[in-house]
């Protein structure tokens, strides 16, 4: 890997809302096989930075590359062609929408006749239940509602999507808030399951335990700057967690 | 080892054999949820059984005729709200859509044009409208009842307006009228085929095609969907401009049935029509909803109409009745769903 560009990199990336600076110079690199912990208090940064790399808000300057091409990302749209797939907390699946469907969002497998497109349905219901079953998570049916699955079977099942689709980079904000300890050691699973499929992954979550026992490298922001970052060998959970809740400058 | 080895390795660690999460919900249960349309079905049974005793005239050729032409005529417009409904949106101005439409189909037509263009700019027109409902709508990002409720009460001032109240007549037999609404056989109208073509082209959207999946994508979570790349804003545009569509069809129709249209043609119409789909199922706030359902919230709508009238009771018990199992279906479906997701 040495020399070879980092597969993404976001450089000197900025971006204010009115006189707030919500990111200032930050560059991250991000390779395959690796889970970047992304962390920080309320209002670091994190979520800007996310939205900024998916191309929910354009930046103010800075750029991003994709093993050293500049990319340009003007849409949540163009970043999932890119193989950039994000996993908003609470925005990843469509409750009322059946697994299948939801797995298949917009990029249906279709036979078109004239204008009309028209589902393969039996082939993505196959497709998706192996899918799942792939990476070890077992459903009723593909037909089954999102809505009544658990909060992380919804995680599993848009990791199984993002693995699925081929994405090179995975981004979870927040995928383990609010489910039970043990649905979130099987997400936590699962992000492994990713990583060892080589995908980059950029865990952003305030559970520095969580994101301890997946990551390989960990970034910390503080009003919109990046002040740290390491390998995971070289920190304790305890050590980040003092960071973030004092501020860099005390370590 | 191979990332495959690592997969069955977890696999195998876990136990393949392992049993599907739990749910505590019967497999019933599951299945109403997943059929909200069924809430409809079987108060229409409901419905039947209680006419056979109290309206047994009701069910004769001829009534039936009657109210399925009733019935067709709504329906069409019912059928066309369900998309919008789905994604979240509302159109109000549908009765006053095919006031407008129904009106410029009868004036052109006075005037000389071929019924045919008469009938293809009226239906256009009320496409048009429904264009200008979705544009308002989705770039002031004005709540859709409010924007509807506007052009509801433009269109319907206009047309009085420009009417100065009179209806319009058109006494002559014009062959295209037979298409548009003649009769097929004994009571039963062509609208009727009209009301089922149209329910298989939506039915099929819905269900069967990926425009159908970003539909309720839209209605069910408009950021996700955003997010997963789906241009929730041209599919409301498209859901408001064949809203409109609809209601101009169905304006044409029934002015091909009356041979007159009078200013005030389609008042409340916006009203059956939402009562219809969400007695069907439909989900006020988006994201769900069938045409099944909406078919027959419109078949129960319209039964309770024909069904006091020949059971001797007042006109006026007819929203009553409405009302009321609106409100039961709503509460049915809505429990059921506390249930399954408890």
């Amino acid at each position: 890997m040495t020399g070879e560009a980092p597969l993404f990199r976001m450089e000197n990336v900025s971006k204010s809302f009115g006189a707030v600076q919500a990111l200032q110079d930050v560059t991250i690199d991000v390779n395959e096989n690796e889970v970047v912990g992304l962390v920080g208090d309320n209002g670091a940064g994190k979520s800007t930075l996310i939205k900024a790399l998916t191309g929910v808000y354009p930046l103010d300057s800075g750029n991003i590359y994709h093993r050293g091409r500049l990319l340009r990302i003007r849409s949540p749209k163009d970043a999932r062609d890119l193989g950039i797939e994000t996993l908003y907390q609470d925005l990843a699946l469509i409750p009322l929408l059946s697994v299948s469907r939801n797995f298949y969002l917009g990029r249906e497998l279709v036979h078109s006749i004239g204008p009309m497109k028209f589902n393969k349905k039996r082939e993505m219901d196959a497709n998706v239940s192996r899918a799942l079953m792939d990476i070890g998570i077992r459903m009723r049916s593909p037909d089954e509602e999102v809505e009544i699955l658990s909060g992380g079977e919804r995680q599993s099942v848009a990791i199984a999507r993002a693995i699925h689709f081929g994405a090179k980079l995975l981004i979870l904000d927040e995928p383990t808030a609010a489910l039970s300890i043990k649905e979130s050691q099987r997400v936590l699973e699962y992000v492994l399951e990713a990583r060892e499929r080589g995908l980059a992954i950029v865990f952003i979550t305030h559970n520095i335990y969580h994101v301890y026992s997946v990551a390989t490298r960990f970034v910390v922001l503080e009003h919109g700057k990046k002040v740290f970052e390491c390998r995971k060998d070289e920190i304790t959970p305890e050590a980040i967690i003092e960071m973030v809740k004092s501020g860099y400058n005390v370590l | 080892m191979t990332n495959k080895d690592l997969a069955s390795t977890r696999k195998n660690q876990e136990g393949a054999n392992a049993p599907p999460p739990e749910n505590r919900s019967t497999n019933l249960q599951i299945w109403l949820h997943r059929h909200p349309e069924l809430a409809a079905v079987f108060g229409w049974v409901v419905m039947l059984v209680v006419f056979a005793f109290i309206a047994p005239t009701l069910f004769n050729v001829d009534s039936l005729g009657n109210v399925i032409t009733v019935v067709a005529e709504m329906g069409i417009v019912a059928i066309g709200i369900t998309p919008l409904m789905i994604c979240g949106e509302i159109d109000l101005s549908v009765g006053a859509v095919l006031g407008t439409s129904a009106m410029l189909f009868a004036v052109t037509i006075k005037s000389g044009l071929p019924p045919v263009l008469s009938f293809v700019l009226a239906v256009a027109f009320g496409g048009i409208l429904g264009a200008f409902n979705g544009i308002i709508t989705i770039r002031t990002r004005i709540p859709s009842f409010i924007a509807t409720l506007g052009t509801m009460m433009i269109w319907r001032g206009l047309l009085v307006g420009f009417t100065g109240g009179f209806p319009v007549y058109e006494e002559r037999n014009i062959r295209f009228f037979d298409m548009l609404n003649g009769l097929v056989i004994h009571q039963f109208r062509a609208s009727t085929l009209w009301l089922f073509a149209l329910a298989i082209i939506i039915h099929t959207v819905l269900v069967r095609t990926p425009f159908g999946t970003a539909i309720f994508a839209t209605g069910g979570n408009k950021t996700a969907a955003m997010m997963l790349g789906i241009r929730t804003n041209r599919v409301k545009l498209i859901a408001f401009v064949f809203v409109g569509l609809t209601a101009a069809l169905a304006g044409t129709i029934q002015f091909a049935r009356f041979h007159s249209v009078d200013p005030l043609r389609g008042q409340g119409l916006e009203l059956e029509v939402i009562a219809a789909a969400v007695i069907g199922g439909t989900l006020f706030t988006g994201g769900a909803g069938t045409v099944l359902g909406t078919l027959f919230g419109t078949l129960l709508v319209g039964m309770v109409r024909s069904g006091l009238a020949h059971a001797g009771a007042p006109a006026y018990w007819y929203e009553t009745f409405v009302g009321v199992i609106l409100i039961l279906a709503v509460v049915l479906n809505t429990k059921l769903k506390e249930t399954v997701l408890r």
